[in-house]
């Protein structure tokens, strides 16, 4: 342990959380505390860079003994978090923040809500980079909670109806997600005894119960990465954030659902007897996302489900890594470049939403099809990884399935594009945003492979073999004739059919807040009428106060006659001991 | 009584109290500033006093102060770990609150009798915190019982006169259920002192029968003021006290109390060990579990801030007899742990709930829309209180439910895990919303009744500093929760020296 290891708690955590308290200064310290809050990640991201191999530290005194490790995974995952997040901050300088117009007790610069958004901003980077670097059971715990529930304040920042909305689904499901982490982890460490991470996947695989410890543990994260199921939340949230918010959200805190994974669940070491359940959710949500995708409306929803698409294939390696422990040192590695590579080409494509002029544009096909596993991308190497691991798998129809899925990609992708010419238009972006774009695509088709130790040595070396070129191949350019087809035809004649009506954003949860409008009405007795959650609450008040009177008028009896209370809880109590 | 220094220093830490009441109830009305001086310096000095003894107690010193009263019964005066648990979160707490209490009162009537009294609730809180035997225990517990009853009563009020009845009758029963449990242990063993361990677990097999019904009628008498259902119904109701004395009555002094002789019945008379051998920890477990979810259930309808606080208090303290009921030492770390953070983390929503309403005269949930903009430090350490009870990581709430949880899976007890979560859920419920309301929704129209309190902060100092040092206290004790003398490292300690045998 040395003096340098204290900057990894340091920079990653304390440099955000004392920034985020810096804005409670007055206002005249606000353009500068806003350039440093685009900078914040910075430290971050150069300490991934430059530090020395295995940086680690321990301190007992906080929370149940703080460990912090930057191993090759963390460093990997802090290179891509950081760098997304500081080209982000640098886009948010520019973009349009402030949703209300008159803010006379801020000094208006930047607006109150503006400023709100920056303070969010950085709990939520604090909690990402964070979690990166804590090896701890309760402190990767903290920064995991810390991300999850400052994002709700960007999520819900623009104030709209479906910003709220979509606010309300994502806290429900973080809770959910929350509280399944929670049983899961304490279940686990119960037995465990240390307060390290590490120790976990053995315990788990040691525990008698493992098998439900591990399943806790899989949809508590898969919230987090968007399990099919569980994902309602994304397509919802990651949309209406604003624009640099989505591109980190769907980046790079998406990722913290599947280094959850690689840190708590026995990979490598048991077989799981759920696994191949979990394998075929995630094939469903890898081609599902893309169908569901390709009937959006808008640019970032098309993008959104693509996450839920790309990370559907991501949890097929972790799946098969748990139905093959053997696996495991090829599937690793694939998982982890994948996630990078998804990182930076999906977050390039949401600043590119709003961060290009038109004739910039056409730039934006590198990272989509790069996304779509086009040779010579990182998206073709990380697809080549993952399928040489998944060849020895023998699960029927898998490779099939994967290469429907990139044409499923493919599709999105020219959806996306399309869906971004008639939104965007003639629209001039800030300059910087545009070279910040233009930097992140750049990044996004390149910087990943050095992130990775040995893989940028041997990435030369992978395109040999034609017959994996050809897998490749083939659903991109199937993709790109059956999606052309659609679109000339789209320019022709109206839409019609699916594509027309689409399926709506966040898909099942339509449905749950159908059933529960039914239920309300049904038990409101109230028929007609929009249904809105106000109502709902109001209904809850309502009948749960009804509920509450039945107590209440309980209680008054009570009130009025304790002793005879105490006589006969002395009773009952006494017949609960004397058996 | 030996001359010994260590004997004086429980009776001093009563005395700085007590003294500091019986000159304030001496002192006319307007000498506000020798009034807030007197209260500060006894404040102060308590905790000086009681940080000498913490140490102490660490390195193994004894302070005791006996005395007999009549043969085979004597007054008892102890510092013990456990003691020390409970006089350092009153000491601590009763400082913010009377700093609270001073700006809370600014300009209003009958400041005098309201300050002795607190004091003299202080004063009680620190005797039932020393007690080293029930009798004495007994004692302090009545004391309190009178002492708070003018600070609920205080506004004067039809309301707050009905409160107080309520309290009284509430109140007075349960110390009467208590007084026969008492005498009937008296009649069975004798004076029998608290001691780690417990002491009890060494009477004859043919008594264990009645020991257990002896044991049933404590905690009944006990429940009362630990808010167990059902008969929490006091506690709601004697809302209508001023936001400090509310402060007081549900972070420290008396739910607290009852918490407390909980604890004391089981680990120090009966004895953890002895107490699980006649299986009287599953029926106190399952009346815990109840109160959880009943008062998280009812906390959840509540529209008026204040109520819903009082709902989630019923909730959060019975976690500690959850924990007790958990047979093993991280049941019992939690379970003394959680004594300590329910009351950083209530006494600052109160504070919260108490600034709100005197500067905005918001009382209403639904009227604190924006409210985060108007007060913004207020607001960040009401959050964190909020995120404290929920669990979330890394405030003191956090430390709480990971050693419960943790302690119900070396008991062998997983439904209480289960309680733990299911209860963790309905508090974000009915907690998340007031925080959205707070920092997202858009202020609405005036405030009730807006008053400017301070040119320079959202409120008057007094108001917002407690607040704001109670939530950093929050933090502090969660984050730092393995540094020696945190509440944790605290609770650990205790709780080895209750499994010794």
């Amino acid at each position: 342990m040395s003096a340098a290891a204290l900057l990894l708690p340091l920079l990653t955590l304390a440099l955000p959380l004392l920034l985020a308290c810096a804005w409670v200064l007055p206002a005249r310290w606000h353009p500068w505390l806003h350039r440093l809050t685009a900078l914040a990640p910075l430290p971050a991201l150069l300490l991934a860079l430059l530090a020395p191999a295995d940086l680690s530290l321990m301190l007992p005194g906080v929370l149940f003994g703080g460990l912090w490790l930057l191993d090759s995974l963390a460093r990997a995952l802090l290179v891509a978090t950081a760098l997304l997040w500081l080209l982000a901050g640098l886009y948010a300088l520019r973009y349009p923040l402030a949703t209300d117009e008159k803010t006379p007790d801020d000094g208006g610069q930047p607006g109150g809500s503006a400023r709100r958004f920056q303070v969010f901003w950085l709990l939520t980077l604090a909690g990402n980079l964070g979690l990166l670097v804590s090896r701890d059971i309760a402190g990767f715990y903290t920064c995991f909670a810390l991300m999850t529930f400052a994002g709700y304040g960007l999520v819900v920042h623009t104030g709209r109806a479906a910003a709220r909305r979509a606010g309300r689904i994502y806290l429900v499901m973080a809770v959910i997600g929350e509280m399944l982490i929670l049983s899961g982890l304490i279940l686990a460490a119960a037995g465990a005894g240390a307060p390290a991470l590490q120790v976990l996947p053995d315990a788990i695989a040691g525990h008698r119960h493992g098998a439900w410890l591990a399943a806790l543990l899989w949809l508590g994260f898969g919230v987090k990465a968007g399990l099919a199921g569980l994902h309602m939340w994304l397509p919802l949230a990651h949309p209406v954030a604003p624009t640099p918010a989505s591109a980190v959200l769907s980046g790079a805190m998406i990722k913290a659902g599947l280094l959850g994974w690689l840190l708590t669940l026995p990979l490598g070491i048991i077989t799981l007897p759920w696994a191949e359940i979990a394998l075929i959710a995630a094939l469903v949500a890898a081609l599902g996302g893309a169908l569901i995708g390709v009937t959006q409306q808008q640019a970032k929803a098309v993008l959104a489900y693509s996450s839920i698409s790309q990370m559907g294939l991501i949890t097929v390696i972790v799946a098969a890594g748990l139905i093959a422990p053997g696996l495991w040192p090829v599937l690793g590695p694939a998982a982890l470049l994948y996630a990078l590579h998804h990182a930076l080409a999906k977050g390039t494509l949401f600043l590119g939403v709003n961060g290009l002029a038109p004739r910039w544009r056409p730039l934006l096909w590198l990272p989509a099809l790069s996304l779509a596993g086009l040779p010579l991308t990182t998206g073709a190497a990380a697809k080549l990884t993952m399928k040489a691991g998944l060849y020895d798998l023998a699960f029927p129809g898998l490779m099939l399935w994967l290469s429907l899925a990139a044409v499923g990609t493919t599709l999105l992708m020219l959806r996306f594009m399309f869906c971004l010419q008639r939104e965007a238009g003639d629209k001039m972006p800030a300059g910087l945003m545009q070279g910040v774009t233009m930097v992140a695509v750049l990044a996004s088709v390149t910087g990943v492979m050095w992130a990775v130790p040995g893989m940028g040595a041997d990435w030369g070396a992978r395109w040999g073999d034609a017959g994996d070129l050809f897998g490749l191949f083939w659903p991109v350019v199937v993709g790109l004739i059956i999606g052309g087809g659609c679109w000339a035809s789209l320019r022709s004649a109206q839409p019609t059919g699916v594509v027309r009506a689409g399926v709506p954003a966040g898909d099942i949860v339509v449905v749950i807040e159908r059933v529960l409008r039914g239920i309300g009405r049904l038990w409101a007795r109230r028929p007609g009428k929009d249904w809105r959650w106000e109502k709902v609450v109001q209904w809850e008040d309502d009948h749960l106060h009804r509920i509450g009177d039945v107590a209440l008028k309980l209680e008054r009896h009570l009130q009025r006659w304790p002793i005879i209370l105490f006589i006969l809880l002395a009773l009952v109590l006494a017949g609960l001991l004397v058996r | 009584m030996s001359g010994h220094w260590t004997s004086w220093m429980p009776l001093l830490v009563l005395a700085s109290s007590l003294v500091t009441a019986l000159i304030i109830f001496t002192l006319p009305e307007n000498r506000h500033i020798t009034r807030g001086l007197l209260n500060l310096t006894g404040a102060v000095i308590k905790i000086v006093l009681v940080v000498v003894m913490v140490i102490g107690v660490e390195r193994g010193m004894e302070f005791e102060l006996r005395y007999t009263i009549l043969p085979g019964v004597d007054f008892i005066l102890r510092a013990d770990g456990m003691a020390m648990f409970f006089a350092g979160l009153s000491s601590v707490l009763w400082l913010f609150t009377t700093l609270y209490a001073i700006g809370y009162l600014e300009n209003s009537p009958n400041r005098s009798r309201f300050f002795g009294f607190f004091s003299l609730c202080v004063t009680a809180t620190m005797g039932i915190a020393l007690a080293g035997n029930l009798f004495t225990f007994l004692l302090f517990y009545e004391l309190l019982t009178l002492s708070t009853w003018p600070l609920v009563t205080h506004r004067g009020t039809e309301k707050a006169l009905k409160a107080g009845r309520t309290y009284l009758i509430y109140t007075l029963t349960g110390g009467a259920v208590l007084l026969g449990g008492v005498l009937w242990l008296y009649g069975l063993v004798g004076d029998v002192e608290f001691q780690e361990g417990g002491l009890l677990r060494h009477t004859p097999e043919a008594l264990h029968g009645q020991l257990s019904l002896v044991f049933a009628v404590l905690i009944a008498g006990l429940a009362v003021k630990a808010a167990m259902v059902p008969v929490h119904g006091w506690l709601p109701v004697a809302m209508v006290a001023p936001a400090p004395v509310s402060a007081l009555l549900h972070a420290v002094a008396v739910v607290k109390a009852g918490a407390f002789g909980i604890v004391r019945v089981v680990y120090d008379l009966y004895g953890i060990e002895f107490a699980a051998s006649l299986n009287l920890l599953m029926p106190l477990g399952i009346a815990a579990a109840i109160t959880v979810l009943y008062g998280s259930l009812r906390a959840l309808a509540q529209s008026e801030l204040k109520r819903r606080l009082a709902y989630s208090t019923i909730s959060q303290v019975s976690y500690i007899a959850l924990g007790i009921s958990l047979f093993g030492p991280v049941g019992t770390i939690g379970a003394l742990v959680h004594l300590l953070h329910q009351g950083f983390m209530k006494i600052t929503l109160f504070f919260c709930a108490g600034n709100y309403a005197e500067t905005l005269g918001v009382h209403r949930i639904d009227e604190l829309d924006g409210a985060g903009r108007r007060m913004p430090l207020t607001s960040a350490a009401f959050t964190l209180g909020a995120f404290g009870m929920i669990g979330a990581p890394p405030l003191a709430g956090f430390i709480s439910k990971w050693f419960l949880g943790t302690g119900a899976i070396a008991a062998h007890m997983h439904w209480a895990l289960w309680v733990l979560i299911a209860s963790s859920i309905l508090n974000a419920c009915y907690f998340l919303p007031i925080v959205h309301r707070l920092w997202f929704r858009p202020q609405r129209g005036d405030w009730p009744a807006e008053q400017t309190l301070s040119d320079r902060f959202e409120t008057s100092g007094w108001l917002l500093w407690p607040a704001v040092a109670t939530g950093l206290c929050i933090i502090g004790a969660g984050l730092f929760a393995g540094l020696p003398f945190s509440p944790l490292s605290w609770a650990q300690l205790v709780a080895s020296r209750e499994y010794l045998q």
